[in-house]
């Protein structure tokens, strides 16, 4: 008897480690978007994960529908989504009047992005990297399309929409992650830099020369726009530290704005050109 | 014997949705139980115990690549993984006796412990950074896994001696 019949359990494993390994290397150097195959597996088991979390969530509320004053609950959500919108409007208004365009440019800027802008329950997230990606239940049948910017309900950026976006699901790549960039300048000694990743719930402000003045901790940063991803004038982080290093750049810490712990609701912004002045 | 394959792949297949199930709950309404509970693994494991090593380690390719789909890190360095987590537990349940309940979950528990060594070492690998170990947290899901695994192999062992 050949020797792969006695020892089938080993074949097979050999066959499944082979697969894996050929499936990880064509992988490497890690690109931007997913492969067909891992697109493919998205789009089979996607809807499924969005049908169980909406499935419990129905259940929930039917639940606490019946017991609660149901009037009352209406009113309660009709107002809490009004606040979502208004607080998503005033920092969209602050943000922009803080990079001082006119009153124009300005309602004009709130009339396209009140019109566009698409609420998203998180369905999903990153077992493997909890930093990294979230899955929301909106896809490409309610406008979601890669590359636009996702803010939590303060209006703080949490990241942008990458491939896949399947029709009723989208992946959200987060700002903590560190194959990440965001085009940021701080608010008071208007810096410039880049937002990346690092590792766990902190991002770096990357690019920063260590002979340029400015930053201090605890300013703010926010979107440039000059990415032509993140609208302009979105709130993303505030500075936690900064130390000098031996190389051409300064190490700076950054603090994300949003908060991983209220992220069940997030908002979808549209694509807009233009940056900061 | 064709239906009891049938029978088993089918249980299998009842097993991974359920585990999907749970996988996905966990996923939307508290993440970071995600980094504790791996519906996936318990799957595996458990089905290793009564199936075996190659019945083990399809499951296994199959639990990771569904949870390597939702994930923004390498696909396939969880199917890879649960792959081999699903044949070393079938493979070394086959020649020792893991039926006590506290053998099973000490055994479990080394499986599942190797599986987890496994995956941030390919991921460092792969993706040339530390692994976010979410301040030790991690280090509870094999226990977890052990814990659920031995439960239910427990419990269905006492169903099938009933019946019998």
């Amino acid at each position: 008897m050949p020797i792969w019949q006695k020892r089938t359990h080993f074949v097979v494993l050999a066959g499944l480690i082979f697969f894996h390994l050929i499936l990880i290397s064509i992988q490497v150097p890690l690109g931007s978007e997913k492969k067909l195959f891992g697109r493919a597996v998205f789009f089979v088991f996607s809807p499924l994960q969005k049908g169980v979390v909406s499935g419990f969530r129905g259940v929930r509320s039917a639940w606490t529908g019946y017991f609660d004053l149901r009037r009352i609950r209406q009113e309660n959500q009709k107002l809490k989504q009004e606040l979502f919108f208004f607080s998503q409007e005033k920092r969209f208004l602050e943000d922009r009047l803080l990079l001082f365009r006119s009153e124009a440019e300005v309602r004009a800027s709130l009339d396209a992005f009140r019109q566009s802008l698409i609420t998203a329950r998180v369905v999903g997230a990153d077992a493997g990297n909890y930093y990294r990606s979230l899955i929301l239940d909106k896809g490409s049948l309610d406008g979601v399309k890669p590359d636009m910017a996702v803010c939590d309900r303060f209006g703080n950026l949490v990241g942008r929409t990458i491939p896949p976006v399947s029709l009723k699901e989208a992946m959200v790549q987060l700002i903590t992650d560190p194959e990440s960039s965001v085009s940021v300048i701080s608010v008071t000694d208007r810096v410039v830099g880049i937002v990346s990743g690092r590792q766990g719930a902190l991002c770096g402000l990357k690019y920063i020369l260590s002979s340029v003045g400015g930053g201090q901790e605890g300013e703010e940063l926010i979107t440039t726009g000059f990415d032509k991803i993140y609208p302009a004038g979105i709130r993303v982080g505030q500075i936690l530290s900064i130390k000098p290093t031996p190389s051409v750049f300064k190490e700076i810490v950054v603090k994300p704005s949003f908060s991983f712990s209220a992220l069940e609701a997030v908002a979808i912004l549209p694509r807009v050109s233009g940056g900061a002045e | 014997m064709k239906g009891s394959v049938l029978k088993d792949i089918l249980r299998a297949g009842l097993a991974t949705a359920a585990a999907f199930f749970f996988y996905s709950l966990l996923g939307g309404f508290g993440p970071s139980t995600l980094f504790v509970l791996n519906a996936f693994s318990v799957v595996v494991v458990t089905f290793s115990v009564g199936q075996g090593e190659i019945f083990g380690a399809a499951l296994g390719a199959v639990c990771g690549l569904i949870q390597d789909s939702f994930s923004l890190g390498v696909f396939g360095v969880a199917g890879l993984t649960k792959t081999l987590l699903g044949f070393w537990t079938g493979y070394v349940s086959r020649r020792m006796d893991v039926t006590p309940f506290f053998r099973n979950v000490a055994f479990l528990l080394v499986m599942s412990s190797l599986e987890l060594v496994l995956w941030v070492l390919l991921n460092a690998l792969v993706l040339r950074e530390h692994v976010d170990l979410r301040h030790g947290l991690i280090v509870l899901q094999p226990l977890v896994t052990a814990l659920l695994g031995s439960f239910i192999l427990n419990v269905a062992r006492r169903i099938q001696a009933r019946r019998a």
